[in-house]
């Protein structure tokens, strides 16, 4: 039976990729085949969330995600209130204590990455606003000459920068952790 | 019942009213969301200080959800989260123990009791007796009950292959409580509507409350944890008068006239408030009685045993 284990994520894995759809678990989620297996789509995450921001699959990322809760940064973005993972009942999202400590080490939803041709700092207009919205500044998220992001290792890819990012396309996103690759979407 | 329904439609709102409140943007609110706001203040600022925390204590629905700090899950949600990861989560499995326990003792008393899809499939066979008066005959076909043995297997079994909880999409109580939360507070319902509408349509036009009886993973599981259940409804022989209500009115397609409950039956007294003698009543039991054969008061009872009757009932109403 666990032999099944690792062809099940693979299927998982190719659903994800051939779909292309980028989108973000949220906040404490386990890996990704594990939290599939362990979500009983009871839709309780998305009932606390006091943003709104969790929305559910319907069949399009594959008959496995059906129902599973999902988050579109640019859309709505996270902001680490850690209330899903306390409501949710089978462990799929882990329960995260609200300090930052605990968030750095528990939350992995994905990594933000700057475009550099995209973004207005680096194009010689400062503008500084993903640094502003931030909810680890400096921890995060760095700004040096001219408001120019950088973005640093305990980045837990919440999407507010990617949210309020004001260049069309936006200039920075987050590479959700279950892609791994690194590719942008 | 209807309360589990009206809860599953209310808290929705009582989520949305909350991300208002958490916004801090009421005057940004459009008419009708500022409308809905007031109601719902109104509603509930008697009870609530703060409402982003307070109206947190009721979340969720009958497959899994948060009662005053007490999780409670469906057994079903437990199994089809056990199969498809193949690990026990213990702090998910004792989320499971209060309505296990329960169905230990009531039987499957989720189902009668509960069930926020019991609910519309009750006004769906009302709809069969109206649609019966002007001669529009709906489905009536009779299906093995063991059938919905074989849908919770396989449903589990596709659980552990797909490593996804899918048996969720087919289970009525799952999917209306998540449809409902769509439909208010997401964007529109998804294809778990779909699939509801088909039952209630089988029920309508194969076999009545068909989903129930023959298909319900959920309420396969029920009845196989309700087996020995302690809590029965029995018939007494000596008042029965054979008028067969209890049976025309049991919506599992049980047989009380003969003592036939099993474990299917969901205690949900249907046959207790149409019985016009009293016959049937509550008893702490672990076992149904056997066929006591027909009622001592029935026109045919009364016929064959002409002379011993006397003898017959002195003898029964010591049992």
């Amino acid at each position: 039976m666990t032999a099944m284990a690792p062809a099940t994520s693979m299927v998982v894995q190719a659903r994800t990729k051939r779909n292309g759809q980028r989108y973000l678990r949220p906040p404490g989620a386990l890996p990704e085949s594990e939290f599939v297996s362990r979500c009983i789509h009871c839709g309780q995450c998305g009932e606390v969330c006091p943003n709104r921001c969790i929305n559910y699959f319907g069949f399009e990322n594959g008959l496995t995600s059906l129902d599973t809760p999902y988050i579109t940064p640019r859309e709505k973005a996270c902001i680490l209130c850690m209330k899903c993972g306390e409501v949710c009942p089978s462990g799929a999202i882990q329960p995260v204590r609200r300090t930052i400590p605990a968030i750095t080490e528990g939350v992995r939803m994905g990594r933000a990455q700057v475009d550099k041709q995209l973004c207005l700092s680096y194009q010689g207009k400062t503008c500084g606003v993903c640094y502003r919205a931030c909810p680890l500044p400096d921890l995060a998220l760095r700004v040096g000459m001219l408001e120019q992001p950088e973005v640093l290792d305990a980045c837990v890819g919440c999407g507010l920068c990617e949210r309020s990012c004001i260049q069309m396309p936006q200039a920075i996103r987050i590479i959700p952790a279950h892609t791994q690759t690194g590719e942008v979407l | 019942m209807v309360l589990v329904f009206a809860l599953l439609i209310i808290l929705p709102f009582f989520h949305v009213y909350q991300t208002y409140v958490a916004a801090h943007a009421y005057d940004l609110l459009a008419p009708g969301e500022r409308q809905l706001y007031d109601i719902i203040e109104t509603l509930t600022a008697p009870f609530v200080d703060d409402p982003s925390r307070d109206l947190d204590v009721i979340k969720g629905n009958t497959w899994s959800g948060r009662l005053f700090g007490v999780k409670m899950s469906d057994p079903l949600a437990v199994a089809g989260q056990m199969a498809a990861g193949r690990n026990v989560y213990n702090p998910f499995l004792l989320t499971a123990l209060f309505p296990v326990v329960a169905t230990l003792i009531f039987g499957r008393f989720f189902c009668g009791w509960l069930c926020p899809a019991n609910f519309l499939y009750e006004l769906n066979t009302n709809l069969r007796i109206l649609l019966g008066r002007f001669g529009v005959r709906s489905g009536r076909r009779c299906l093995d009950p063991k059938l919905k043995y074989i849908v919770l297997g396989v449903g589990l079994l596709i659980c552990g292959i797909s490593g996804s909880v899918l048996v969720a999409a087919v289970y009525p109580p799952a999917i209306l409580g998540r449809e409902l939360y769509y439909a208010i507070a997401q964007r529109g319902m998804g294809v778990g509507a779909l699939f509801f509408v088909a039952t209630v349509l089988f029920d309508l036009l194969v076999a009545r409350r068909g989903f129930c009886r023959y298909l319900c993973p959920g309420g396969a599981l029920y009845s196989l944890l309700g087996r020995f259940r302690v809590l029965r409804i029995q018939r007494n022989v000596v008042t029965c008068n054979d008028c067969t209500k209890c049976n025309s009115v049991c919506e599992f397609g049980l047989n009380p006239l003969r003592d036939d409950f099993g474990q299917e039956c969901n205690n949900c007294t249907a046959c207790i408030a149409v019985c016009p003698v009293d016959a049937l009543q509550f008893r702490w039991r672990i076992t149904d009685t056997p066929n006591q054969g027909p009622g001592r008061e029935s026109p045919r009872y009364r016929r064959d045993h002409k002379d011993a009757r006397q003898v017959f009932g002195n003898a029964n109403s010591k049992a």
